[in-house]
């Protein structure tokens, strides 16, 4: 109990000084705001000028397209500002920062995860303006199901966004530059969960289901409040409300690997 | 200080951009990822255009292959043309070493367009096996040899636009260092208003307006239109014209910034 009482000390420091290094540097973080600000912008606005032109995406609406995106924003957003820190472990391998974390009296994710930064809550602020807005625009009706699991599914897709995070940070342990794998996986993320996985061939929609299941932060849930279960036949529509066992069993599988990779790790030779 | 340069000689520069092309062959991954990134894109821009052109009706100047051809190609110039040749200037003023440059008999805006070149001509090798394998997942349309011509011409014009946007943001670095932030969101909004993911003349009138009176519009979508033969060889002289106006342009802005700044290292003893 004393040690979970540390731990949540040190989590509030770790955010105290986060708020105060923004507040410190004002202009980089206006100016990062502008690029995340645009960065969604013009994502929303490429599938606007598409879907103006082409109405409808395998019976996929604009008003549909910006529902899916706006789960998938809030989702990303949550695992960006709580866990982004994960993704630094191969620089603090390479830079031999690691081997003092290890050696400190606190469980090693939980320091990762609390080394401070330039962590501001900025983009999950924006996401939640987007997906309030894009709920009310899509007409997706907000009853009890949707305000009991839309919680738990962003969550559950924070948990997805972490478990790869978390995974492509192990292999670091073995292959210190990952920067590659990372950069793929990134991609396959962002630029897949766009669309409605069934424009894809059978291939992609297995893999983006069961192997890395980016499907589950937002299609499979979209397509459940949408209505649209009828328009792949592949899984029913509940398969939408298990995304927050999909995350919690994909963190679990990461967890297992990091702390396997944890006992085998041997350092850089520093 | 400047030592005047007693007699302008070639060779150096040659020399700049044959250790430019050594020093990108040495990153053997980021080679593998920048083709893998091109091939996932390819497929997933086509499964995207297939299901747009399944459901709609098609434009009658652009059809599903005509679209597919453009996006493909749209791929594989992005390979030359995203690629920041001027970092180098922005690199040295970080690190000071702008100072000790200016004092070597070279002209040092050659230099970095030499060290740029370098780096350029060896991703546009990385055309050749992209191409072939993209060739496994679409098939493109060839046009005649006085398109194909013209087509290249176009794409040159279209680089020039591009290096001189990307020296004129890494002149800002003169004044500013944080320019990591803006560069991001100019790449965001070429992509977009260039022509890159989406053609310009699927825009909404509006936004038409306004793409094609960007310089943006110089560097993807002028070349990609002739190349699909939307631009008609009758028009293909006022095409040219504007794109070398932009060169015109955006060059003397860059030549002006230039001066400026080199003006203020020198007057601050860099």
């Amino acid at each position: 109990m004393n040690h979970l009482r540390v731990m949540l000390g040190v989590y509030k420091q770790y955010w105290r000084i986060n708020i105060l290094t923004t507040l410190e540097y004002r202009e980089n973080f206006l100016i990062w705001f502008a690029f995340t600000f645009i960065y969604h912008g013009s994502a929303v606005l490429a599938l606007w000028i598409v879907l103006n032109r082409f109405p409808s995406m395998n019976g996929w609406t604009f008003r549909d397209m910006a529902f899916l995106y706006g789960l998938w924003m809030l989702a990303h957003a949550l695992h960006n500002t709580f866990f982004s820190t994960v993704g630094d472990v191969p620089d603090h391998i390479r830079d031999g920062e690691f081997d003092r974390i290890l050696v400190r009296p606190l469980d090693t994710l939980f320091q990762v995860i609390a080394t401070p930064g330039q962590v501001f809550p900025d983009e999950l602020i924006l996401a939640l303006i987007t997906f309030t807005a894009a709920t009310w625009y899509s007409g997706v009706q907000v009853d009890a199901t949707f305000l009991i699991f839309v919680p738990l599914i962003v969550a559950g897709g924070a948990l997805i966004d972490l478990a790869f995070n978390l995974f492509i940070s192990t292999v670091a342990f073995w292959f210190v530059r990952v920067d590659a794998l990372r950069w793929i996986v990134v991609q396959l993320e962002q630029e897949f969960t766009r669309y409605p996985i069934s424009i894809y061939s059978r291939g992609v929609r297995l893999l983006l289901t069961f192997v890395v299941p980016f499907a589950f932060m937002n299609y499979f849930p979209a397509r459940f409040f949408l209505h649209k279960a009828h328009e792949s036949s592949m899984l029913p529509a509940g398969v939408g409300l298990l995304t927050p066992a999909i995350g919690l069993g994909f963190v679990a599988m990461a967890y297992v690997f990091w702390r396997f990779g944890l006992n085998r790790y041997s350092g850089v030779g520093h | 200080m400047i030592v005047a340069t007693p007699r302008f000689r070639l060779e150096p520069y040659v020399q700049f951009a044959q250790k430019a092309m050594a020093r990108e062959a040495t990153y053997r991954f980021d080679v593998f990822t920048s083709i893998a990134s091109v091939l996932v894109r390819v497929y997933l821009l086509r499964m995207v255009w297939v299901a747009l052109y399944a459901r709609n009706t098609a434009p009658s100047d652009l059809p599903l292959h005509a679209i597919i051809t453009y996006s493909t190609v749209a791929l594989l110039m992005g390979l030359v043309m995203d690629i920041d040749q001027t970092r180098m200037l922005h690199d040295r003023l970080h690190s000071g070493d702008i100072a000790t440059d200016f004092m070597k008999p070279i002209v040092v805006p050659l230099y970095f367009f030499a060290d740029g070149s370098g780096e350029v001509i060896f991703h546009a090798v990385l055309i050749v096996p992209s191409l072939l394998l993209a060739l496994l997942i679409v098939h493109i349309d060839v046009p005649g040899p006085l398109v194909l011509g013209t087509f290249f011409v176009s794409f040159f014009l279209g680089y020039l636009v591009g290096f001189c946007i990307n020296f004129i943001l890494n002149c800002v670095a003169f004044w500013t260092l944080e320019i990591h932030a803006v560069q991001l969101i100019v790449t965001w909004v070429t992509d977009l208003f260039g022509g890159e993911i989406i053609p310009l003349v699927i825009f909404p009138a509006f936004l038409q307006k306004v793409a094609f009176a960007l310089p943006f519009a110089a560097m993807f979508s002028t070349p990609l239109l002739i190349y699909i033969g939307v631009i008609k060889p009758e028009r293909y002289a006022a095409a040219l014209g504007l794109q070398a106006f932009w060169v015109v342009v955006l060059g003397f802005v860059a030549t002006v910034m230039w001066r400026a700044g080199a003006k203020r290292v020198i007057v601050q003893g860099g």
